[in-house]
């Protein structure tokens, strides 16, 4: 016993004569530590853009695929009426049939919700286009990002599955492919027909605003929100007209119109998301 | 004479007294047949794609999360104790440090691992370097855990070429002297991108707003401190372990004692942070969403219990006690003892962390009704792929301890002397 208290007595002195000093943290190894860890985060947050700007257009093949970038005139916005929302769900079933989602996976939803004075009413809840979007700022890769339009879209080809947008969207309106598609769409061809392709397994979906009736009814010379062609399929179909969609920045459009002139909420505006569907609120909710 | 003239004696390998060969081998082979049985559940996984496991659309992440952000604190103790040896200089701690590199190279390669399998795109997990968001948190973790993975084989590299016959190849020998050069720097990298990283997976909870039980600006500091208290805690008990089972004091006493005290002491200072940032948020304020969100736990899961006894006490509150205190640490059985504790405080508190903020639903309703509470059983394909990944940095680590110079300052105990700690 006395053998080895004295053994470790004398371990830190002889064996490394040169740790006498460094016993206690000096204050060049405290700079040291400091100017490391100081250096390195400086370094990662000061290069991160620039190294950005310079790696990712030349590894991707010349530009960011236009992720993010680029100019509109146009804003694209939607209003949702839920006094007069009856809760028929063809919205629902109209988007299922024309984006071709499955059951489990509908972009466009619908939840029965009650005001303070006991009123019940239907909210119908497609992707909100956050022009704050956190599922935006949260994608490791760029996959979904805000287009200059307002909208918030989605690279399936880019997208590695890793679900952090669904982590973070406050709406939970993202799905994701968890198997490969075999069903039977059960809504086609009664609420319509598949116009885009169904996504491969393995990455995230949302609503588009029906992007490809915008795109191409601009090309061809209509407007989304006054011609039905251009315009989203769940806005269309809806029976008593409690659906608009238009560009806001346009201040005769009927979406400015209704936002200008009636009081609207939008979803959890406390999290600065700034949602682009508004919506008129049922009777018996006050909206400041 | 000391410990260092006993290495300088002994020809530079692992632990490996050759005295029960057969019981290693066996324990090998029974690691092998759980990693194969992972190894063929994760192409199950491949081919038939995340539809196999529980998850779901409103709890998309559960245990391979888990077991990910576990791996990856546990690994923690490397940086940790490499800063220590070459950047502060203590170089007596070089003795544990190198089985802190290798645990944190197996607990990366760990995470990797579960990451591979959790994203629904394995075949593109080369995307975050190519398409940078250095607005996510994930893009910056997914980078540095790359980059500090490649600091890890660096500083492992000149170990194992100095006890293998990679040694007599000319050039790597060469290499890996002039690594050890560079260690000091290779140091500070790792530690720098260590900081950044372990913070960023508390933060990928921690800056989720609409998540009352997650946000918070706390949670990246507890996501390192805890990981620093673990890392430190799972390298210790391994230490321990294989000396108790070797007959060796693979690490001097004196070694033993600071890397214990240390975890003691960073333990308490994660038990510090996490009572302020609980009374904050939950006794000081009131938060209308976070209380909502602690009652659906409470009434739905046994988060209450996991958290407080689970995590404060069990995982953080007893072990801190047991480590310093000098009377009860200078038993090597407490210490171990008092690390598992540590880490499976660790391990609960990832699974808590990653479960509590999916179970409470999205508060997006405009009216007074909300949805209902989501819940999450793991599958047997899960817990086998789990099972496999811990199998694999357990084939990893015991056979590292056998073959390679892990312990450089090693002894055998003499007749009935035990293992010690000062």
């Amino acid at each position: 016993m006395s053998e080895q208290t004295n053994e470790m007595q004398e371990t830190p002195e002889e064996s490394h004569p040169t740790q006498g000093k460094s016993t206690i943290v000096s204050r060049r190894d405290f700079m040291t530590l400091l100017i490391g860890a100081g250096a390195t985060f400086v370094a990662a947050a000061t290069l991160a853009e620039p190294l950005t700007n310079l790696v990712s257009p030349a590894l991707s093949g010349g530009g960011d695929g236009g992720h993010g970038v680029g100019e509109s005139p146009y804003h694209w916005v939607m209003v949702i009426d839920l006094n007069k929302c009856v809760g028929c769900d063809y919205c629902v079933y109209a988007c299922q049939a024309t984006n071709d989602t499955r059951d489990d996976m509908r972009w466009n939803i619908r939840e029965v919700d009650e005001t303070e004075t006991g009123n019940i009413f239907h909210v119908t809840r497609p992707c909100l286009h956050c022009s704050n979007a956190p599922c935006v700022e949260v994608c490791p890769v760029k996959a979904t990002y805000n287009r200059a339009d307002g909208l918030v879209v989605m690279d399936y080809d880019r997208c590695i599955g890793c679900r952090y947008c669904q982590t973070a969207c406050p709406y939970g309106a993202r799905e994701f492919n968890w198997e490969d598609r075999t069903d039977e769409n059960p809504v086609v061809p009664d609420f319509g027909r598949p116009e885009v392709a169904r996504r491969a397994r393995g990455v995230v979906e949302k609503c588009t605003f029906c992007i490809h009736r915008i795109d191409a009814g601009l090309a061809n010379g209509l407007m989304p929100g006054v011609d039905s062609a251009a315009t989203p399929a769940c806005v269309n179909i809806c029976p008593v007209t409690a659906r608009w969609f238009g560009d806001i920045n346009d201040p005769n459009s009927e979406v400015s119109r209704i936002i200008d002139e009636q009081p609207t909420l939008r979803l959890r505006e406390d999290l600065g998301t700034e949602p682009n569907v508004y919506y008129i609120p049922p009777e018996g909710m006050v909206v400041i | 004479m000391s410990a260092v003239t006993a290495s300088a004696t002994t020809p530079p390998a692992g632990i490996g007294p050759r005295r029960s060969p057969l019981l290693f081998w066996a324990w090998i082979l029974m690691l092998v047949a759980v990693f194969g049985v992972g190894v063929a559940t994760g192409i199950h996984v491949l081919i038939n794609g995340l539809q196999v496991t529980n998850l779901t659309d409103e709890l998309p992440w559960g245990l391979w999360i888990t077991v990910d952000l576990s791996a990856i604190a546990l690994g923690a103790g490397a940086f940790t104790l490499s800063a220590a040896v070459y950047i502060f200089g203590w170089h007596r701690y070089e003795a544990i440090a190198r089985a802190a590199v290798l645990v944190g190279l197996l607990g990366y390669s760990s995470a990797m691992m579960a990451l591979f399998l959790d994203i629904g795109r394995p075949d593109r997990f080369y995307h975050p370097l190519l398409y940078w968001n250095v607005h996510s948190v994930l893009w910056e973790i997914t980078i540095c855990v790359m980059l500090y993975s490649t600091v890890l084989v660096i500083e492992l590299l000149p170990v194992v070429v100095e006890s293998t016959p990679l040694k007599n190849i000319g050039w790597l020998n060469r290499l890996s002297h002039g690594i050890h050069r560079l260690m000091p720097f290779v140091a500070v990298l790792g530690m720098g991108l260590s900081l950044l990283h372990q913070s960023s997976l508390g933060a990928t909870y921690g800056i989720l707003t609409a998540r009352p039980i997650w946000y918070s600006p706390s949670a990246p500091v507890l996501f390192i401190l805890s990981a620093i208290a673990a890392g430190i805690s799972l390298t210790l008990f391994v230490t321990l372990l294989g000396s108790m089972l070797n007959n060796k004091q693979l690490v001097p006493p004196n070694v033993l004692r600071g890397v214990a005290i240390f975890a003691g002491f960073a333990v308490l200072a994660y038990l510090y942070l996490k009572a302020w940032s609980w009374a904050a948020t939950n006794y000081y304020s009131d938060v209308p969403g976070r209380e909502l969100s602690l009652e659906i736990l409470t009434e739905n899961t046994p988060y209450n219990y996991t958290f407080w006894f689970g995590e404060v006490i069990f995982g953080a509150l007893i072990p801190s006690i047991i480590l310093l205190w000098g009377r009860l640490r200078r038993n090597p059985r407490n210490v171990m003892i008092a690390a598992l504790m540590i880490i499976i405080g660790l391990v609960i508190n990832r699974w808590n962390m990653t479960l509590s903020g999916f179970v409470v639903p999205l508060d997006w309703l405009p009216g007074e009704r909300s949805l209902p509470a989501t819940f999450y059983t793991p599958n047997l394909v899960e817990i086998l792929v789990s099972a496999g990944i811990v199998a694999y940095s357990w084939i990893g680590f015991s056979l590292g301890a056998r073959f390679i110079n892990l312990y450089p300052d090693q002894r055998p105990l003499k007749e009935g002397e035990e293992v010690t700690i000062l």
